[in-house]
């Protein structure tokens, strides 16, 4: 099975070509204020590195969030419009679990992408994957209250983040989170969107006018 | 003869469109899903709202096009795309999709100026004559563009602050009225008489315009007329802002149309449904023997047609873009 991976939520985009989870051809960049231009040539690209056709992808996966919501979605755009147009099958990933792929030492992993006044998006992962706490958009000081006292825990981000645990730069293992997500059933590009985990703020206010 | 089929997308503001024009004069199929009614809820279109229902509408709106035309992506010569201007997280998903189908299907990827696409919603009514005057007139524009060929724009002035549909929406706001404000305004100033003194909106030699000073004095006439506890007749308060709005407008474009010799005007964009303007336009027209063209409502708001009709123009022209085509916020019509 030929698999494309896109993500474009966080610090980094990146464009995976795989052969089962045997990657072929792998590009990474800084996602920066380039992205729009970048993403359709980066999977041309790439693409073109694995010798792979277009049409002949059988799979995408696409990370939904969260992360920046330009950032999500510019790729996820691409991933339905991709998955819709050539009936492929489009599978979501998470940003977060994809982030605690990252090798650590303990019992749990904690990916945490900054979302400022001290929130974030974070959720509690195992080495296998397995969600102990499920993403969320939550303050720093409620997370830290969540974390099990037991447990050997170690943090994974790209941000500068003060918490008293170890910080590990992200090193993902895209053929593990392909493994992981091989046997789901995938969704319909259609309703392949954005997980953005946090309302808009004219949302937010209107929410609030209305409990007034 | 071989035809050419335009596929075209346009998601600059708050409008999800796709349309397949044929030869940049019938249109085959149009689909427009609007997001007006839940903007309706917040005053005005929240630009993250907008980019979030474009995502999760883009792809159906495709497929319903090439339904309703009963065609595939194969049979496109190419892809016509809004570019800009316009809110940047809204282009960007009409833009990533039409790179994508772009790439897919090895297609031409042809970019319009927003614009240049309500200019040329006429061609879908009638074949455009030149040289011609068009007045585009919305919710995000006021400019005055002169045309001496197909393709060819020269523009004369514009606003230099506010576009004339976003001083509707907030004179209507000021007079506790429902969003969109133009046609609200536009009803009751035909109901309401010219008694409210309001200055005349940048009278000079340019073809320039500011709204900003008119809406202003709406403001504080409000303001002040509440704190001396005085009633407000919103009818007349609606028709001598109208006026004075439609004088400047039709002043400055039948001063271009003299200028610049023209006997072929076309009024674009969503105020082009104004009714106060139109029956004024269509006197001074009759008046100095010019043609007015004014686009049938549909394609007055945002759509792909007209997308579709301009991305014809610029096809046979040549023009293309790469795949890192990027989304303008702002841009000069070329």
């Amino acid at each position: 099975m030929k698999n494309l991976l896109i993500d474009t939520a966080c610090h980094d985009r990146i464009v995976a070509v795989l052969e089962d989870d045997q990657i072929l051809a792998f590009k990474q960049e800084l996602n920066d204020h380039t992205l729009s231009s970048r993403m359709v040539p980066m999977i041309q690209e790439t693409l073109e590195e694995a010798k792979i056709e277009p049409s002949n992808i059988d799979t995408i996966y696409i990370v939904t969030g969260p992360g920046s919501f330009t950032g999500i979605r510019v790729g996820v755009t691409i991933a339905k419009t991709y998955a819709w147009t050539l009936s492929k099958k489009i599978v979501p990933l998470s940003e977060l679990e994809l982030l605690a792929t990252t090798p650590f030492v303990g019992d749990y992993i904690i990916p945490y992408i900054d979302a400022r006044r001290d929130y974030g998006y974070t959720g509690i992962y195992d080495h296998t994957g397995k969600v102990i706490m499920k993403d969320s958009h939550i303050s720093r000081e409620n997370l830290l209250k969540t974390i099990p006292e037991n447990k050997k825990v170690v943090f994974v981000s790209n941000d500068e983040i003060d918490v008293p645990y170890d910080v590990l730069k992200p090193q993902i293992d895209i053929s593990e989170m392909v493994r992981r997500h091989k046997m789901d059933p995938g969704v319909n590009p259609h309703e392949c969107n954005p997980n953005y985990l946090k309302m808009t703020e004219a949302e937010e206010n209107l929410l609030k006018h209305d409990h007034d | 003869m071989k035809h050419t089929y335009i596929l075209a997308i346009e998601s600059s503001c708050d409008e999800t469109s796709v349309a397949i024009i044929k030869d940049g004069r019938e249109e085959i199929a149009t689909v427009v899903l609007s997001q007006m009614d839940t903007h309706a809820c917040f005053g005005g279109v929240v630009p993250e709202v907008a980019s979030r229902m474009h995502i999760e509408n883009i792809t159906m709106v495709l497929e319903e096009c090439l339904k309703k035309a009963n065609m595939t992506m194969e049979e496109m010569d190419a892809i016509a795309i809004t570019y800009g201007p316009g809110l940047i997280g809204s282009l960007l998903i009409g833009l990533e999709a039409a790179k994508t189908l772009a790439y897919l299907y090895q297609k031409p990827l042809v970019p319009v100026h927003h614009i240049a696409g309500h200019i040329y919603a006429n061609n879908l009514v009638k074949p455009l004559e030149f040289p011609l005057i068009a007045l585009v007139v919305s919710g995000g524009h006021t400019d005055i563009i002169y045309m001496k060929e197909d393709y060819s724009f020269e523009r004369l002035g514009g606003t230099l602050d506010d576009a004339v549909g976003e001083a509707y929406d907030k004179v209507a706001r000021v007079l506790g009225l429902s969003y969109p404000g133009g046609p609200v305004v536009d009803k009751l100033a035909s109901e309401g008489e010219d008694t409210y003194s309001l200055p005349l909106p940048l009278d000079d030699d340019s073809y320039n315009f500011s709204f900003s000073g008119i809406k202003s004095a709406v403001i504080n006439l409000v303001h002040n007329e509440k704190q001396r506890g005085n009633e407000i007749n919103t009818a007349n308060l609606a028709c001598s802002f109208q006026n004075r709005v439609v004088e400047i407008l039709t002043k400055k474009t039948m001063r271009a149309l003299k200028e610049y010799g023209v006997k072929h005007l076309i009024i674009a964009g969503g105020v082009a449904a104004n009714k106060g303007l139109r029956t004024c336009f269509k006197d001074l027209c009759e008046e100095n023997d010019v043609e007015l063209i004014v686009p049938a409502m549909k394609y007055c708001t945002d759509n792909a047609a007209m997308i579709g009709a301009a991305g014809y123009f610029a096809y046979k022209l040549g023009r293309r873009a790469t795949l890192d085509l990027n989304s303008k916020a702002n841009d000069d019509l070329k």
